[in-house]
């Protein structure tokens, strides 16, 4: 089966410092529909450097990007964009809500970008899917401040998904919140890939990347792959981590095993 | 209803979000913009009510547009194909006029020339032939005066110049009625001639009680006229105005009456549309022996002079409203930079939920030019106002103003300058907008 997203050895130097420095030194990486994905790494790493690449933020210096098969590697602008609004949805670390709008209005920007026109009723009717799907339709009509962080989060996962997106990129989307809170996000983000969408969660936080299908370490550049998960997601096959990385948390699971090697266990 | 693309509308809802969100920010916009979008109206709608003004005043004297005017010389042979062309049709008219003294018998008019009434031009006037040329061998003329006019005391007579028109002229020279009525062109012609006076003959005619006597030039006897109404016809001389046909009860046109004036010469006023017309008329004077070489013809372009005479002073006006819009401009400018420097994060997310860079700098560009058109909606409506008010001083300025209607050119001259002042104060921030990188939300 094509794969959904396939990065062959890609290349980027951040640039614009007083020295270029080269962040992702040869990246391989395949994402299928339906399949969720964490990315670990230490802060610096080019975790959200690699996200931005594959959600067509920015350009990659070297190496193939493949979606769906289709080399998309040096797209235009223009296609970049569409392509983000059909294919992608994107959850941050802080929300990025507008305030002066309410949460229905925020879910909406999504649907009001310019690639294609919705009526308004169909707008609203997506709308209140999407805040549906995520369990707090009942807050549309109000504004950010009016909502906690977690709910202000949702909002957000609620834009990232009104589109149907295939891929859903989510760069430390629990990293301005509690425990609980940030449990019941990854949770929010779980239930999307149960309904075939793909998912690459950016984290730092062992708890929830044990809960992704496939967890992955960025690491000189390179992306190791650390384990395979149980495909519901639990925590129970985690696969462990080299000893020395990111060791410590307070989050990681119990039930860590130590790396075997580079390879993927099924 | 217009169907707007995706994007276009897109860039109105958010552009409108934009606003609501930002009043105050808009207000100012506005404020600033607001004296530019208001002089450029005002500017606009007075020079559209100068030019109605003085349009107004040269279509009386010279005829509406496209109004063609023929000189036709003043041979009996030329007159006489003229009116015998014109008999009864009303798409052309033929005018003539004839100096006349209406008031007492053998005196000397109080206006003595046809000046108007409170001003003395000097010169003779119409005479009655008591003034002729006289040439001598060489060549050379001079003014031969009978003694005993110029012992004649002045009188109470006014002397004015009679126009004798075969069809209504008013739909070339569009005179107002002022009083009364005007000439009736379907009743039988009368032997008591009707007529219509100017404002200045009026005047006489209200401050010396004359009696009902009318000599005219080339008229065998004095008819007795009747004063039907008064009309405003742009001339400052005292004017009447009858029909050719009661005139000619009394006048003979192809004859040399006075030789102090000369012949009497005939102007034709053709509508546009009456070609058929015009032909009969040529036709017949050419078989009278008046080529078109004899005719002096030209189509009266009355706007076309009007907008020339107010070009330079436009130009100025204009100038000097665009020196303050740019100012408004400048400030609008000033706003929009700080609100996108603002909106870095809004921008960057709308990116990456796949807003194209076109539409961002179309979202900014649609903030301004709605700004704009708020702003010129203001000052349109306080400008309209502000002509209401002075309606009543306006009408005294001028009849023509007297309407009081606000030009709708002013109107579209204030939309047009806030949505030129909302392009122009919002592209610098719209390009800044869309080059907004997408990692200024992945790395905040």
């Amino acid at each position: 089966m094509t794969p959904l997203v396939q990065l062959i050895g890609l290349t980027k130097t951040l640039r614009g410092q007083e020295q270029p420095r080269p962040i992702l030194t040869g990246v391989d990486f395949t994402l299928h529909s339906g399949e969720s994905v964490a990315i670990l790494g230490r802060s610096g790493s080019g975790k959200s450097t690699l996200l931005s690449l594959i959600g067509l933020f920015d350009r990659p210096d070297g190496g193939q990007y493949l979606l769906d098969g289709q080399d998309i590697t040096r797209i235009s602008d223009a296609k970049a964009a569409a392509l983000r609004s059909a294919q992608f949805g994107f959850v941050f670390q802080r929300f990025f809500l507008l305030k002066h709008l309410t949460a229905a209005q925020n879910v909406a920007m999504a649907l009001v970008n310019g690639q294609g026109w919705l009526p308004r009723r169909q707008r609203r009717e997506k709308v209140l899917a999407a805040l549906d799907q995520v369990g707090i339709a009942h807050l549309a009509k109000h504004r950010p401040a009016r909502l906690s962080g977690g709910e202000q989060q949702r909002v957000a996962i609620a834009r990232a998904l009104v589109r149907e997106p295939r891929i859903i990129l989510a760069d430390e989307p629990t990293g301005a919140l509690d425990t609980e809170t940030g449990n019941l996000v990854v949770d929010t983000l779980r239930a999307a890939t149960e309904r075939g969408c793909a998912l690459v969660l950016v984290t730092h936080d062992p708890d929830h990347a044990a809960r992704m299908g496939r967890v992955l370490r960025l690491r000189d550049g390179v992306l190791h792959p650390e384990g395979v998960n149980a495909p519901s997601g639990g925590a129970a096959e985690w696969a462990g981590r080299p000893a020395g990385q990111a060791g410590g948390s307070s989050h990681e699971p119990r039930h860590a095993r130590p790396a075997e090697s580079e390879g993927v266990r099924a | 209803m217009i169907r707007l693309s995706g994007r276009l509308r897109s860039a109105v809802i958010i552009g409108l979000q934009g606003i609501r969100a930002r009043k105050t920010r808009t207000l100012l916009s506005m404020i600033s913009l607001f004296l530019g979008v208001l002089s450029v109206t005002v500017v606009q709608a007075a020079s559209q009510m100068a030019q109605r003004a003085a349009l107004a005043d040269i279509e009386l004297i010279e005829g509406v547009d496209g109004t063609l005017y023929m000189s036709v010389e003043g041979t009996p042979e030329a007159t006489n194909a003229t009116l015998r062309s014109l008999e009864g049709r009303t798409d052309a008219t033929a005018i003539t006029q004839f100096p006349a003294i209406i008031g007492e018998p053998n005196v000397r008019p109080v206006n003595e020339g046809g000046s108007p009434i409170d001003e003395q031009w000097g010169g003779w006037g119409w005479s009655g032939g008591s003034i002729r040329i006289e040439c001598d061998p060489t060549g050379y003329c001079y003014e031969v005066i009978d003694e005993q006019y110029l012992q004649t005391p002045i009188g109470a007579a006014i002397e004015l110049r009679v126009v004798g028109m075969s069809a209504d002229i008013r739909q070339f020279r569009p005179f107002r009625l002022v009083t009364g009525q005007w000439l009736d062109f379907s009743a039988d012609p009368s032997y008591s001639p009707g007529l219509v006076l100017n404002r200045e003959a009026a005047k006489g005619f209200e401050r010396y009680r004359v009696p009902a006597e009318m000599r005219i030039m080339g008229a065998s006897d004095n008819p007795t006229p009747r004063i039907l109404g008064v009309v405003e016809d742009g001339q400052r001389m005292p004017m009447a105005y009858a029909r050719l046909d009661e005139l000619l009860n009394w006048v003979n046109v192809g004859a040399r009456p006075d030789p102090y004036y000369g012949g009497i010469s005939l102007e034709v006023l053709v509508a546009p549309d009456a070609t058929e017309t015009l032909q009969i008329l040529r036709a017949n004077l050419a078989a009278a022996g008046i080529g078109d070489d004899r005719l002096y013809v030209r189509v009266i372009d009355s706007r076309r002079q009007v907008e020339q005479m107010m070009l330079i002073l436009r130009v100025v006006f204009f100038g000097m409203a665009g020196l303050v819009l740019l100012i408004g401009v400048a400030g609008i400018l000033n706003v929009t930079l700080a609100t996108v420097g603002e909106r870095v994060e809004e921008f960057a997310l709308r990116r990456a939920v796949g807003t194209p860079r076109m539409l961002l700098a179309g979202i900014v560009l649609a903030e301004t030019m709605i700004t704009g058109l708020f702003t010129a909606a203001a000052a349109i409506g306080f400008a309209a106002l502000v002509f209401t008010v002075a309606g009543p001083f306006l009408a005294e300025v001028h009849y023509s103003l007297a309407s009081g209607s606000f030009p709708w050119e002013a109107a579209i001259a204030g939309v047009i300058a806030g949505l030129f002042a909302g392009v122009l104060g919002g592209l610098i921030p719209a390009v800044r907008a869309a080059r907004i990188p997408i990692a200024s939300v992945m790395r905040a």
